[in-house]
Parts: structure tokens; sequence; C-alpha cells
């Protein structure tokens, strides 16, 4: 009963200012940041269980958490080296040639594999995310014989660009 | 009765209740005094979205307040728009001091609290006020932060202990292993560093976020907690944690000057070492 | 109905006694006659009704329509995400290529392409001098940048340069260095 004597109180109180202030008079217009150019338009919102549940927490897996994150680290590391030596030695030997390779190859795959899960989950698009994954695991062997074939019958990655960027 | 209470003290001290409705403003808005000085102008542009008519797209609605009148910050901005122009904006509030964590949006593009955030000075740019970026809107500025508060309870933000103490009373921390917690205890849950952060609009329902995370870190630094080699075990997927690519935008929008970016840092050097 | 015939009855008092008061408490409060008629009830649509059946299923309805709050396009530009776009980018800029010329060399010997080093090196080398300075800053800068802001994220793994300022401060050094490394090496 407090809150019907409150009401009426407050709109009285709100009609005079109201009007009062001509400067305040709103304007609305279109809101378009919700364009349909969104890379991964956001689905319909629906919650889990109630709302008294702790959202559910997937299975650990040491070797996609935190194995693979110190592996990947541990490469970036390995690439600092390899990276510098060629600029100071001009071109490296086959084994460091093999070495920067390698790294290269692993380094690429981790990132493309992170950008798939960033941008398509497989929570959200399982058949794409699986395709991709594939496509990504099938070009990073190729990828990986084609530098293994380069490595072995032509001159190397690092005196290749040098040549080239000389040329 | 309550309205019983009421009248009885309407009359019983009349004077400040029965001021002109001119007069009886909130204290979002301040008083001039004799002089009028020249009015300062500003726009502020809000998001609206009303759930009764969802069909309708969100839009942004201008509104104009004489700075001189308005209170410095934008939580007093908001609060006269809602009282003298258009009681239909809909906006959370609570404290008014950075305590509660309820008020808090995107203003000028990055994430705070519209109470500890200062109205520009400047006129002649309007300011622009969001919803927290990539949540679900409930209504105009209110977004909906149940799948937060979940996540929030799967890190199991309380002490878990199974050991009693030696004299039975208190579990006792060294100076040292307090001072670990300053920087994360102060988090007060606002929503502002997990909704600035890319990898959580993108992956929300998974990763667990920045403000999530530094909670999680809280009780894995605790010295007091004897479940960390659990906690580090329900964190150690491909998704929970290691979506943090390092952006660090939650660093740069954190209101209360905490580092998220840092404590989840620490987390991956533990899941690590481990 | 009890306690508004108490107030309705205080009000009459009140004019009586004080009747300057009165005055505002009629402009402030509602009127008996706007309580009669019904004109202080608020109308309110579908989306809080009454109906609490299945509270549940109604909040889920809702949240079905509801829509996502402006993100990329509305958050303030500043380093520390530009910065990581541009990582991730030069990322993919770098590895893709990669990618696409060793399954390319693999398959060359099917296709009849050339792509060993020595044809490689002929036909960059016959290309004009302008388009050779922008082929390689498009490959050198890519490079300078995601090797230089690699070496901050490995810094940050290790915990340390965590804080706005430094974050802020390196990230525009690696840009200023990148972008000058990258100019040098194109003109190489």
């Amino acid at each position: 009963m407090a809150s019907l004597m409150r009401r009426p109180c407050l709109s009285a109180l709100r009609t005079p200012l109201a009007t009062r202030n001509v400067a305040g008079v709103t304007q609305v217009v279109a809101f378009h940041a919700s364009a349909r150019r969104q890379i991964l338009p956001p689905e319909p919102q629906t919650i889990q269980g109630t709302m008294n549940d702790p959202a559910p927490i997937p299975t650990p897996h040491p070797s996609h958490g935190s194995y693979h994150w110190t592996f990947e680290r541990l490469v970036c590391v390995g690439l600092v080296p390899v990276t510098i030596a060629p600029f100071a030695a001009g071109t490296l030997n086959p084994v460091m040639d093999a070495v920067l390779c390698s790294l290269l190859v692993l380094h690429s795959h981790v990132g493309f594999q992170a950008s798939i899960i960033d941008y398509f989950p497989s929570r959200r698009v399982p058949k794409t995310a699986s395709f991709l994954n594939w496509l990504l695991r099938g070009l990073t062997l190729t990828t990986a014989i084609g530098l293994y074939e380069f490595e072995t019958n032509d001159v190397g990655v690092t005196e290749a660009i040098k040549r080239i960027w000389k040329a | 009765m309550a309205s019983l209470r009421t009248t009885s003290r309407l009359i019983a001290s009349s004077r400040p209740l029965f001021r002109p409705a001119s007069l009886a403003r909130s204290y979002a808005t301040v008083e001039s005094g004799a002089q009028e000085p020249a009015p300062k102008v500003k726009k502020f542009q809000v998001y609206r979205w009303n759930p009764d008519t969802p069909s309708e797209k969100p839009k942004m609605q201008t509104y104009e307040l004489d700075l001189n009148k308005t209170g410095p910050m934008m939580l007093d901005a908001l609060i006269r728009i809602k009282n003298e122009i258009d009681p239909t904006l809909t906006f959370r509030r609570s404290c008014r001091e950075g305590i509660c964590g309820s008020c808090a949006m995107n203003i000028d593009g990055v994430n705070t609290l519209a109470c500890l955030c200062r109205i520009p000075t400047d006129t002649t740019k309007e300011s622009r006020i969001y919803p927290l970026p990539h949540t679900y809107v409930v209504k105009d500025l209110v977004p909906d932060l149940t799948q937060f508060y979940k996540q929030y309870k799967s890190i199991k933000p309380y002490l878990q202990r199974e050991t009693k103490s030696e004299d039975g009373l208190e579990y006792r921390q060294s100076p040292a292993d307090r001072k670990k917690l300053d920087g994360l205890y102060e988090c007060i849950l606002c929503a502002c560093c997990s909704t600035s952060c890319p990898s959580y609009w993108w992956n929300s329902e998974e990763y667990l976020g920045p403000a999530i995370l530094l909670q999680s870190y809280r009780w894995l630094a605790d010295s007091r907690d004897e479940k960390t080699a659990e906690r580090k075990h329900a964190l150690d997927n491909s998704m929970s944690v290691y979506r943090c690519h390092t952006i660090l935008n939650c660093t740069r929008t954190c209101p209360k000057g905490l580092n998220p970016a840092r404590a989840i840092a620490e987390i991956k050097k533990m899941m690590a070492a481990h | 109905m009890l306690s508004q015939k108490v107030a309705q009855q205080s009000l009459r008092r009140l004019a009586v006694q004080q009747p300057y008061a009165m005055r505002w408490s009629l402009m402030t409060a509602a009127s008996p006659v706007a309580v009669v008629i019904g004109r202080n009830i608020q109308t309110r649509y579908a989306a809080t009704s009454t109906n609490t059946t299945e509270p549940t299923k109604l909040l889920a309805e809702q949240r079905l329509r509801r829509p996502v709050s402006p993100h990329l396009t509305i958050y303030r530009p500043q380093i520390t995400w530009y910065g990581s776009a541009v990582h991730r980018i030069t990322g993919l800029m770098l590895s893709g290529p990669l990618y696409l010329w060793a399954t390319a060399y693999l398959a060359s010997p099917l296709l009849g392409w050339h792509l060993e080093s020595a044809s490689m090196a002929a036909a960059f080398g016959a290309l004009p001098l302008l388009a050779k300075v922008g082929l390689k800053g498009f490959f050198a800068w890519p490079f300078t940048y995601h090797c230089l802001n690699g070496l901050r994220h490995l810094m940050w793994d290790l915990g340390r340069g965590i804080t706005n300022k430094q974050v802020i401060q390196t990230g525009w050094t690696v840009v200023g260095a990148s972008a000058a490394a990258a100019l040098f090496l194109a003109l190489l």
C-alpha cells in the first residue's frame, strides 16, 4: 500500500521537470552494429540447467591443456635463436635449417589450430570444425613433406630466401 | 500499515518533504547558485532495447544534459536522464562508489563502472553508452550475467580444506602468504574485464574469462587451500584457461586497477610446472 | 484497503491543520479521485505477465529473443587488442603462404610447376623494382612484427611486463621497431 502512495508521488514530481527540460528532447536513431557481416553471428541465448547450477567444466585433457601450452611455448623459445641466426651467420647449415623448418611447421600448426578453436568452436559448428581440423592436419603433413623435399633436393629455406631477396 | 507510517511521518516532519516539486531533485542533480552560468549541454547516446517489443532492433537514443546541473560522474548523468527526461531508461546501479559492480557498462568504448567514470567535459563530443559488449541484453543497459555467475560457481570459489588447524581455532597464514592475495581479493566481479576480452566474446560458453580466472587464481594462490591439485586439474583443458591469448584488454579496462592478465599468466605458469 | 483509508483520513486532517502543506501534498500525492478511476495503475506488457505456471519456460523464451550487445564495432581501438589481432593476422600471413608454397612444391612435379629456388629467384628478379620492394615489404613487415611481438608474448608468459604502462610502451615500441626493420629489409 505504501507503494500505491509513492508511485503517483514520483510521477507527479517528474512531470513538471520533464516538460521543463526542453533541451533534453530525445532523438532516436537506428542502431546498426548488429549487421549481417558478422563473422560468427552469436546464437540465441540458452542457459544449461538452472541459474544455480555451476557451468559445466570441459573434461580435463592435459595433452590439450597444459602439456600443449608448455610444448608450444618451448617451440617458440626454440624459434628465437634459429630466427636470429640466419641474420648473423648469413645462411644456416642443413641441420639448423631442418630445425628451423620443423619448428616453423609445428608453430604454424598450433597457430592455425588456435584460430580454428577460437572462431569455429566444435560446440557450435561441429562439422566445420572437424573438417577444418582434418584439412589442417593434411596440409601440415604435405607442408612437412614438401619442406623435407625442398631441404633435400634444393638449397635450403634460408639460402633460398636469401637468393630470392637478393635477386 | 506502511502507509499509515508514511503519512504520519509526513505530518510530523513536513518541511523537507513538502518542498516544491521543482526543488525536490535527486542527488544526481546539482543545485546551481543564484547566478546561472552558461549551460554546458552535452549529448549522451544511449543503447536502447525493450524486451516488450522484441522484434524492434536495438537503437541509439540521444539525450542532452546541462553539465552544470549534473553531478561529475556518468552514473549521475544516467540517473538524471532517468529522473528528469526518460523514466523508461533502464540500468543497474547500487552503491555509486565502485564497490558493488552493478553499473558496469561500456562508456565511450571502454568497459568501466559508470559511478567511477567522469563525464568528459568536452561538450563538442557526444558520449556513447552501451551495455557490456557481447552480452545478451535484458533491457537497455542491463546485460544477462547468468553464464558469468554460473562459471564463477564452477571454480568453487571457497576455501577447500580437510585438515584442521593445529590449535583448532583458525587457519593461520604468514604475512607473506597473505600478501599473495593482494590484488586478487579486491575483485568485485563487475564483469568489465571478461566482457572486454575478444576471446571471451567468441567462446564465453567454455572459456572462463579473466574475471573468473582471477578468482580461480585467488584460490590457487591461497596457502590455506588444500585442493590446489584438483583445481589445477579441472582447468587442464583447451578451453577453460588456454583460450587466453594475452590480449590484455582485461588489465587495461579493470575499473579497480587489478591485473587479471597477470593472474592468468601465473595460472599458466603453475599449470606448466605441475 | 484499510491503510488506504487511513491515508485519506490523514490527508483530510492535514488539509484542516496545515493548508499550505496540503497544497504541496496534493501536487505530489495521488488524489483520491485518481485512485478511484484507476489512473495510478501502471500497464505492464507481455514480458512481465502474471502467468506463473511455467516461469522457467517464460524466461527461456525471453532469452531466445535477446539481442547481443555490440562488441568489435564499438570497443575503443587500443594497442592491446589491436596489437593482438595484428599478431594473429601477421602469423596467418606468414604461415599461410608457407603452407601453400610447400604443398605446391610437393605437388609441382605432378602439375609441372617450377617452384625450385633458382626459378623463383629468376622470376622475382624479373619484376620491376617497385614490385620487388612492395613484395618484400609485404612479407617483411608481418615477419618483423610477429617476431618482435612474439618476444613480448614470451616475456608475458614468464609473468613479466604485464602492467598497463609496460604493455602500452612495449606495444608501440614493437610497432615502431617492426616498421623500421621491415623498411630496412624491404630496401635490402
